[in-house]
């Protein structure tokens, strides 16, 4: 009895010492402000106040129903009353950790990469002007990004820690957080249309004071890729394409409504699963997918297989599809970096118009003659 | 048997030992700090903000975890071990770990099930925690309730074992159906880390644990009984359901709360105790308990500043420290003794 009396004792003091946080509220809610038009992204918008900026990201990840507030203020400006769950960042930030190698050229673009001190697994990175920065030591390997080496982190101080999240459930994030170093969410890789993952450009542009560049890259890629599209409305054969490949004896197909079914249907292509609603990838069985696609006029997209010769020896039922008989298997796997990283999967984020010309490249070759293929290459 | 002022002796090297483990712990990292820069850190009068924020808020929490995950798994092993007189057993025996993974699992993994419902309403920084914690209360309960209808205690073991089973089938099916991010985040947590602990969170850690170590120091007497086996023990007048009961709640106290939060740390439970009595050859709780308490401290300590890889850019999980290091001395130690106390 005495050592329960005990434990209630110390439970009570112990939930009594918990401090009061203060919640300070606006005192003026009238400030005038300008929202910057964002096109394509449905996952952040920015308002321009007189003194700071605010950004709002509403997709950090899929099917996330946070809100984070994002506080951008000049260096030497006073930090305005703000709500306490938003982030502040002071502007322009001149060191930076980005967490997906999707950034990297992002910076680059903008040309604030000399901002980038640190990155979870450099060996990802495949960018010739950033792995020079990492192999001078300019830019640290911080370990894993589930696993962050957070003493070099701290060493490193960096202004800014631009991450991502699958589910929201990141330790490693909190935790910076919690050093006080300001953490903010990129959510391009949410968004379903191609242009509106490049559009996330403005939103890195505005941590570094960049919104003008941003703005003039943003609307080149923009026509680059909407003249493309027009270009191929006009022709009249719409080619049978396939996607996707094997795991194990699970095909994982692209959903008729997934980001890469979309550039099928902008380059003018008849996807075989365009009636489906689904937005991630479907995992059929073989013969389900045999059955629909044997006669394929192309394959597009088939994992990261360098030659026919590696689909056969990962899976035999490769070779009964007419694109495999007839050469018309085409996949992303052209430009590799120095340590095996493939360029698609940091710069096509960022450059849908190239995405989408070599798809018409490779589905129309009459349109786009002059045009190299850049990401895809056909599997010999 | 050694007398009194050897216990003196040994204890006396143990807590020096735990000392010097503690401050090479915090003086060991990626980040070179010079011995003098240490101690003006500690001093407060360092000028290097960065080193500050290194040595405060993530050197020093990280070792106040080390010491209570190593004493805390290496008690609640040791309490495990004596009920069931089993060498085998560990802290993870009544299905601790298996229900803490199962909690993780649904809420990293579980929304492909689930549609999102149980993951939205704990997507919080506490998700991880709170649903580990959940699923080992719930697995701990469940072996608790059938365990009352029965009257062997190793029954008890061999249910929890089979409760262990029934949630690792169900962790396969999920991961079965997640996508490679979740995954590689549900293999991370299990990695466990030692360094992901704020202030607050090691304070909280802290409290539940003392309420474990204040059940288990209550038990020692009811231990030194138990090994005598249960009937010996029920002819003593010892109450066997009752001690049961406060010896498994102080375990899973101990062992749940620190796996909720810091993943499972593997082989700590085990190897502690058996270590423990080969140096001191003796099975007196009075001794073994307080001498586990400070060896798990020290151990956890040296494994994770080998884990720190020093003043390299790299670092290892913490559980193949533990494992690596463990399994070897207590292989050496049965060796070079060539008999086991029990």
């Amino acid at each position: 009895m005495r050592f329960i009396t005990l434990l209630i004792s110390i439970l009570i003091i112990v939930t009594g010492c918990k401090k009061n946080e203060k919640t300070i509220t606006t005192p003026d809610q009238q400030i005038k402000f300008v929202t910057k038009s964002i096109k394509y992204a449905k996952g952040f918008s920015i308002k321009y106040f007189d003194t700071h900026k605010e950004i709002t990201v509403t997709s950090a990840w899929p099917k996330s129903k946070q809100t984070f507030k994002y506080l951008l203020v000049e260096k030497d400006h006073e930090i305005p009353f703000h709500d306490n769950k938003a982030v502040v960042i002071k502007t322009p930030v001149s060191k930076v950790v980005v967490m997906s190698t999707t950034n990297i050229p992002t910076l680059e673009y903008l040309d604030v990469d000399k901002c980038l001190v640190g990155f979870p697994n450099t060996e990802y990175i495949s960018s010739k002007s950033t792995r020079k920065r990492i192999d001078s030591g300019e830019v640290k390997d911080l370990n894993n990004d589930l696993d962050i080496n957070m003493e070099l982190l701290l060493d490193l101080a960096p202004e800014l820690v631009i991450g991502f999240s699958v589910n929201g459930n990141d330790k490693t994030l909190n935790q910076i957080e919690k050093f006080n170093i300001p953490v903010v969410f990129d959510g391009a890789w949410t968004e379903e249309h191609p242009l509106g993952r490049a559009e996330w450009i403005k939103f890195i542009a505005a941590f570094f004071n960049k919104e003008e560049k941003a703005d003039s890259i943003f609307g080149e890629i923009e026509t680059s890729y909407l003249n493309a599209k027009k270009m191929a409305l006009n022709v009249e054969k719409k080619p049978t394409v396939l996607s996707g490949s094997m795991f194990k004896d699970v095909w994982n197909i692209p959903g008729g409504n997934s980001f890469i079914a979309k550039y099928f249907r902008d380059a003018n292509t008849n996807y075989l699963w365009h009636d489906n609603n689904n937005t991630g990838s479907l995992q059929l069985n073989f013969e389900n997918v045999l059955q629909k696609a044997q006669q394929a006029e192309l394959w597009i997209g088939a994992g990261n297989f360098n030659n026919k010769a590696q689909m056969i020896s990962s899976s035999k039922g490769y070779s009964f599809f007419d694109a495999f008989k007839n050469n018309t298997i085409y996949t992303y796997t052209n430009k590799v970096g120095t340590k095996g990283g493939l360029l698609y999967y940091e710069l096509g984020s960022l450059r849908p118009d190239i995405i989408l010309k070599d798809i018409i490249a490779i589905a129309h070759p009459d349109l786009l003659k002059n045009h190299e293929l850049y990401f895809f290459k056909r599997l010999e | 048997m050694p007398n009194k002022s050897t216990y003196k002796l040994a204890f006396t090297v143990l807590i020096i030992l735990l000392l010097f483990c503690f401050f090479a712990n915090i003086s060991l990292g990626s980040v070179s700090i010079s011995n003098s820069e240490l101690l003006n850190i500690l001093l407060g009068t360092s000028k290097n903000n960065s080193l500050h924020q290194i040595v405060f808020n993530y050197r020093l929490p990280k070792a106040f975890t080390a010491i209570i995950v190593g004493s805390g798994l290496g008690v609640s092993g040791l309490m495990m071990q004596t009920l069931f007189r089993n060498p085998l057993a560990g802290p993870f025996v009544l299905g601790i770990t298996s229900g803490a993974s199962l909690g993780v699992a649904l809420i990293i993994m579980g929304s492909a099930a689930f549609g999102g419902i149980l993951v939205g309403s704990l997507v919080t920084k506490w998700g991880i925690v709170i649903a580990a914690s959940l699923g080992s209360f719930l697995v701990l309960l469940s072996v608790l309730v059938v365990s009352s209808r029965v009257r062997d205690t190793m029954a008890i073991l061999i249910i929890g074992l089979m409760f262990g089973s029934i949630t690792t089938a169900i962790v396969s099916v999920l991961s079965f159906f997640s996508s490679a991010e979740e995954l590689q985040q549900y293999i991370f947590w299990g990695f466990g880390s030692l360094g992901n602990l704020s202030w607050e969170e090691v304070f909280i850690l802290f409290i539940i644990y003392f309420f474990g170590i204040l059940l288990s120091l209550s038990s020692i007497k009811a231990l030194n009984t138990l090994l005598l086996g249960e009937n010996y023990a029920r002819s003593l007048g010892l109450h066997i359901k009752r001690s049961r009961l406060v010896i498994i709640v102080a375990t899973s106290l101990l062992a749940g709360t620190i796996t909720a939060f810091t993943g499972p740390i593997a082989f700590i439970g085990l190897a502690i105790p058996h270590m423990t009595r080969q140096i001191f050859n003796t099975s007196n709780h009075k001794l073994l308990l307080p001498a586990v308490f400070i060896f798990g401290a020290i151990i956890m300590l040296i494994c994770d500043s080998i884990a720190q890889l020093p003043t390299s850019d790299y670092t290892l999980p913490i559980n193949v420290i533990t494992s690596l290091i463990g399994a070897p001395v207590v292989i050496w130690l049965l060796v070079r003794k060539r008999k086991m106390v029990f």
